[in-house]
């Protein structure tokens, strides 16, 4: 894992909305963390953890308010001209959460397809760019007949194949799911989700996997990444955050998740998560520190040496 | 076991402007006192307009009742008047609906809307009503409730607001509650509090609660039975170890294994059941699931299967379970879950 590239690198990243009203909110506070090359990411945690600001920050549809996004080693953010941002758009693309919303009604699949395409001239003639969006559908499951075809004439399951296909049409490196099945059917999750692991496979594709859907994530994240109140609380190999969780947060996730095993059911407890439970005194250095390789929890002085005794 | 619904032959249809949509192509089930019965199937599958029907709020202009009867106690709910409907919708039967955003009225307070029901069906004065009302927002685990009875449905988080839909829906003890997705909108610590809630509720005041959902973690959370739907039918019906732990149907091995859990390694592909659910614009002749059945055989293409017993309990409508049928697997992801249960069970 050492030996692996680092693609995004980010650095004490903050967002905060509304900075300086009575109502400033800290959507994400102080976030660092690397994504290696060819890994899968999976950022977890409730709904209005920050999770999807992060997203949605790394790739710049927010202006961080402060820290940095590198990627490949240059930094995202800051001043930049219209071809420096070009580039970083080239590289990094994003698949959202709703594919009802996220498709131009008015625009047929083609051209829905090809703006990227059109934008980066990435496409010398008619013919060519034809054959391209006929080669991102095949590769998404769909065929060319699709092209014509305007979003509504298709199901969702088929709509974020036609998302997935967008954003693979400029050849990116780094892409970011936000919550890519949440708003599909359980038997069309695994389609789209056996789908994305395939391209990831072919094309070396690294992903930031956003969602709350913790089996799901489990299954298709290298490391995962749990998110509470802005903070990353604890960051680990997916099997050993299942197996190892450290943070008491991160148990009570755990413990929330309903399993298909009635048996399982009748006997899972639940742990709750009460944030007083640190005791933490003014002047607690609470930060994200290694316990075991690879493994990190937000925690203090006294509870890094408490849990690197277990 | 006392049976408190009766569903018999169900069908009904929505007329469009692309011709008629057969929703529900005869659905029978039962549900007894003190019982959760799941529900689960893809969107489409008639999951929602099942029990839409039962409290009798489908559209009158687009929906129609084809055939068939819902036995409330022996009274059957498709003969009655509006009038008559009127008196059991809140009270004998009441509803949770998915989405706690919108399912509250934003201009009312939240505590004006739980007195609605109190005072129509229960004929009590607004004061004791009131009163009723405040106990309702303390029984499921508002706090403050004095407080939060005053305020606007805005003023509440999404858990919240579901715990007054809640409320809204008990406030007359009914003996039915109708749960659609009650917390597919919701976190999972959210939706773990709502579950725990509905069941202890449910010890309380014995009711029959009907649970849609499409998430097999709740539905073997909560459910005594469950019944999977498929293209408007029921095809296959049980209890709840009878569906997870032996399930017959391809579709159910479908919806099983396309499911990871935690135990699911990396390498393992998913389970996708191929292809997209049928069209019920056109139903197809035989068996719905076929075409996306890798199991399917040429008589599940031309007739549909009827209900084959598996115990006193557990139904199956899969031409696979008759008699002359070859024995076939589940597939591999299927078998391997089960034993993984076994010996996780042991």
């Amino acid at each position: 894992m050492e030996m692996k590239k680092k693609l995004l690198e980010i650095k004490n990243l903050k967002q905060y909305f509304n900075v300086g009203k009575p109502n400033e909110v800290k959507a994400v506070d102080g976030l660092t963390f690397d994504i290696y090359e060819g890994e899968t990411l999976g950022l977890v945690g409730e709904s209005g953890c920050g999770k999807s600001t992060t997203g949605r920050t790394i790739i710049r549809l927010y202006d961080a308010t402060d820290g940095q996004v590198l990627f490949d080693g240059e930094d995202v953010h800051g001043k930049k001209s219209k071809a420096e941002m070009k580039k970083f758009n080239r590289e990094m693309q994003m698949i959202f959460q709703d594919p009802y919303a996220s498709l131009n009604p008015r625009m047929k699949v083609a051209d829905v397809i090809a703006e990227g395409i059109d934008i980066h001239g990435l496409a010398k003639t008619k013919e060519e760019r034809t054959k391209m969006v006929h080669d991102l559908l095949e590769t998404v499951g769909l065929n060319k007949e699709h092209a014509n075809r305007y979003p509504h004439e298709f199901s969702g399951g088929q709509r974020q194949r036609i998302g997935i296909a967008r954003a693979l049409a400029v050849k990116p490196s780094f892409v970011i799911a936000d919550e890519p099945i949440s708003a599909l059917d359980v038997s069309i999750q695994a389609q789209v989700v056996n789908l994305m692991k395939k391209l990831q496979r072919e094309k070396g594709l690294t992903y930031l996997f956003i969602a709350h859907d913790l089996s799901m994530v489990k299954y298709i994240s290298d490391r995962i990444g749990v998110m509470y109140f802005g903070k990353m609380v604890e960051l680990a190999p997916a099997e050993e955050l299942y197996k190892n969780p450290m943070h008491p947060y991160t148990k009570s996730l755990l413990s929330a998740i309903p399993l298909p095993d009635p048996v399982y059911e009748r006997n899972r407890k639940r742990q709750t998560y009460d944030p007083s439970s640190h005791n933490y005194r003014e002047g607690d250095q609470v930060e994200l520190r290694e316990i075991t390789a690879g493994h990190f929890v937000l925690c203090s002085e006294k509870e890094y040496e408490e849990l690197k005794k277990q | 076991m006392e049976k408190i619904l009766e569903v018999n032959d169900l069908k009904i249809s929505f007329h469009t402007f692309s011709g008629e949509v057969q929703a529900i192509r005869g659905v029978s089930f039962d549900l007894n006192k003190g019982e959760t019965l799941a529900i689960v199937g893809e969107s489409g599958s008639g999951k929602s307009v099942t029990t839409k029907s039962i409290m009798r709020l489908l559209p009158e202009q687009s929906s129609e009742f084809k055939s068939g009867e819902i036995l409330f106690k022996g009274k059957d709910l498709t003969k009655l008047n509006d009038k008559q409907m009127q008196k059991i919708r809140g009270k004998d039967i009441s509803m949770i609906f998915q989405d706690p955003m919108t399912s509250l009225n934003p201009t009312m307070t939240v505590g004006k809307q739980i007195m609605e029901p109190i005072i129509k069906h229960q004929k009590l004065s607004k004061s004791e009503a009131r009163e009723k009302a405040v106990k309702l927002l303390d029984l499921v685990g508002i706090p403050n409730p004095e407080i939060r009875f005053k305020q606007y449905p805005h003023q509440f988080s999404g858990g919240m607001r579901q715990r007054v839909v809640i409320a809204i829906a008990l406030a007359c003890n009914p003996q039915i509650l109708i749960a659609d997705e009650p917390t597919t909108a919701l976190d999972v610590t959210i939706q773990a509090q709502i579950l725990e809630l509905m069941k202890s509720l449910q010890k309380k005041v014995e009711t029959s609660i009907i649970f849609i959902t499409h998430d097999l973690g709740v539905v073997a959370n909560v459910a005594d039975r469950v019944a999977v739907m498929y293209g408007g039918k029921i095809i296959e019906v049980g209890t709840v170890d009878e569906i997870f732990y032996n399930p017959k149907h391809p579709y159910t091995w479908g919806l099983i294994s396309s499911m990871p859990d935690l135990e699911t390694e990396e390498e393992d592909e998913l389970f996708a059941i191929p292809g997209t659910p049928p069209n019920l614009l056109n139903p197809p002749k035989g068996d719905a699931f076929a075409p996306r059945n890798q199991y399917a055989m040429k008589i599940d293409l031309e007739k549909e299967p009827p209900m084959f017993k598996v115990s006193d309990t557990h139904y199956a409508a899969t031409w696979l379970l008759h008699p002359d049928a070859p024995k076939v697997e589940p597939p591999a992801a299927v078998q391997k879950r089960m034993k993984m249960y076994q010996e996780q069970h042991k």
